[in-house]
């Protein structure tokens, strides 16, 4: 967080006649914020310690530290841990490959690069519920088109368990992530290639360099920094999203794909325990807080943008 | 040789992205029973329109779309204000707390919606706002507005400074300012702000599920959720609601696209 805008006209105007401006302008944001964020995550906090019922309407008791003692010996927390990052490293590391792949192709010169690039990332604008529809169909174990084209490249024959068997689970998920999130990176990654320099590509062809040895010595340094960034980001997206994967399978089968935001879900709104799905939300909320520090950190080690 | 392995990659490549989108236009024109039949032809042998009437007829699409209508553009608003206000506070003036300000935001921006879920709801239902759309509106937007300042802070910050000191030079206060100097110039990410905002109160879930309990305010996220793995419903119905479900950010995507994409890619990751 430097401070490197001082000159601006921020200096200008604040120097000006209201000294109070500016926190006028902010105090609308801080407020719904501190009213809709800060202040849930303060009762969140407090819920945690308390034992609380949905359903019923017997008042919140004091609980202490209950429901941490039970979160620490409670296996199912650990296990939705385990798989978080499990879910979080695969789809992440798919993610970078593919959006360098993607944005390598639409930075190549073609005849209609302009559609191609749009049909490229038109999955970040389809909807989440509705891309879950069509791939909840296409993954059928009875009816999936997938099974045709599983058949075309996988030496099988019958029809794969596409969303009910626990590994195959938890690959279709990431699949169909993937193919929603990977968008939003390749075009973040095209930027990136743009703003390399022409000249460097014509030195290196000069000097008999093939495309792989450009790839290699230009282009991965130069996005390199957008890379970690991008790392970071897709980490942190990925360790709270929620709709693709509850609603292609619920966290099952087995449990294969219950991350932790899904059993925070689950135990206030299926179980109806307030009080430990705040508890479990708490040890979510600590997690992102962590990654968000290494992504702070590694931010201003760099040197980037700052506020 | 080579131009012709490039069109061959960007054909499949393009192909394999688009399947899905294809394969939910197919299944709304096909006759039910070529959507459940094994194996599924790839190009539909029969095609029929008649679904599309059918579901409007059948399914209370109309009532679920505009709830989700109603909530975007709520969304919206209250994005665009607080956008604005935020990003130029945060743009064009030093000030003390200035960072924590910038800094808080940031980590809002972080923070998984499913793990404010629990406490959003305990403090709706003491506010009477459960089950409203208003409700929903101020839910989804808390999760936009830090995305939204962010953008219009960094866009801003690329106005030259002269410009805004001339106006102050001229007599405008900070307010005059911004409406007549900055904002003007400030066009292509008050789309891209409006665009994001849109999408996600159309496309949001998780609070819209949670918190809206009565059938006629359900907006239509939740209304097509409530398809998966239901059988009872034809599936050329369920797929006409679907493709009229995504059609309509496809649409924004296509006539929007240069504005959002900076300012998304800006936004997103300078912070």
């Amino acid at each position: 967080m430097s401070d490197g805008h001082e000159g601006n006209a921020g200096a200008g105007l604040s120097r000006g006649r209201s000294a109070a401006a500016p926190y006028l302008f902010a105090l609308p944001v801080a407020l719904y914020i501190g009213f809709l964020v800060l202040y849930p995550i303060g009762q969140g906090i407090a819920t945690s310690f308390t034992r609380t019922e949905l359903l019923t309407t017997v008042p919140p008791r004091w609980a202490g530290l209950a429901n941490y003692r039970r979160l620490f010996a409670d296996p199912a927390f650990w296990q939705a841990l385990r798989i978080t990052l499990l879910y979080t490293g695969l789809v992440v590391s798919a993610t970078v490959v593919t959006s360098v792949a993607t944005a390598l192709l639409m930075n190549a010169r073609f005849h209609g690069r302009g559609v191609a690039r749009t049909a490229i990332t038109l999955p970040y604008a389809f909807p989440e519920v509705a891309a879950v529809l069509i791939w909840t169909w296409m993954l059928s174990q009875q009816f999936g088109v997938l099974n045709v084209f599983a058949r075309w490249v996988l030496p099988v024959s019958e029809n794969l368990p596409w969303l009910t068997g626990p590994r195959m689970a938890m690959l279709s998920v990431i699949l169909v992530t993937l193919w929603k999130i990977f968008p939003f990176y390749s075009l973040v990654v095209l930027t990136a290639i743009q703003t390399l320099e022409a000249e460097l590509y014509e030195a290196a062809r000069i000097d008999g360099a093939g495309a792989l040895a450009c790839f290699r010595h230009i282009t991965l340094p130069g996005i390199g920094p957008t890379l970690g960034l991008m790392t970071l980001l897709a980490t942190i997206f990925s360790f709270r999203r929620f709709t693709v994967i509850y609603l292609l399978t619920g966290g099952g089968p087995a449990n294969a794909t219950k991350t932790l935001v899904i059993s925070v879900y689950e135990h206030a709104f299926r179980f109806f325990d307030l009080s430990y799905g705040s508890a479990v939300g708490a040890a979510g909320l600590v997690v992102t807080l962590a990654i968000a520090a290494v992504y702070f950190t590694i931010q201003r080690r760099l040197g980037y943008g700052g506020v | 040789m080579r131009r012709l392995l490039l069109y061959a990659t960007v054909a499949l490549v393009c192909a394999t992205i688009l399947f899905p989108v294809y394969w939910m236009l197919t299944l709304s024109v096909r006759p039910t029973r070529d959507t459940i039949s094994y194996p599924p032809a790839l190009w539909p042998g029969e095609i029929q329109w008649n679904a599309y009437a059918e579901a409007f007829r059948t399914l209370p699409i109309a009532s679920w779309l505009s709830n989700t209508f109603l909530v975007s553009v709520g969304v919206t608003l209250i994005c665009l204000v607080l956008s604005v206000s935020g990003g130029y506070a945060l743009s064009q003036f030093s000030w003390r707390g200035r960072s924590i300000f910038g800094f808080a935001l940031l980590t809002t921006q972080m923070l998984p919606e499913a793990l404010l879920v629990i406490p959003i709801f305990i403090i709706f239902r003491r506010a009477a706002l459960i089950d409203t759309l208003p409700g929903l509106v101020f839910a989804d937007a808390a999760f936009v507005v830090p995305v939204g300042v962010w953008i219009l802070k960094s866009f801003m910050d690329t106005i030259p400074r002269e410009i805004s000191e001339a106006a102050l030079i001229d007599g405008c206060g900070p307010w005059a300012t911004l409406w007549r100097i900055t904002l003007p110039l400030t066009a292509p990410a008050l789309i891209a702000v409006s665009v994001i905002a849109f999408f996600d109160g159309w496309n949001e879930y998780l609070f819209a599920s949670t918190f809206i309990t009565t059938a006629e305010l359900r907006p239509a996220s939740v209304g097509l959720a409530s398809f998966i793995g239901e059988l009872a419903t034809p599936v050329e119905l369920v797929f006409v609601f679907t493709a009229v479900f995504a059609v309509v950010p496809m649409v924004f995507y296509f006539l929007l696209q240069r504005y959002f994409v900076s300012g998304l890619t800006s936004g997103a990751m300078k912070g």
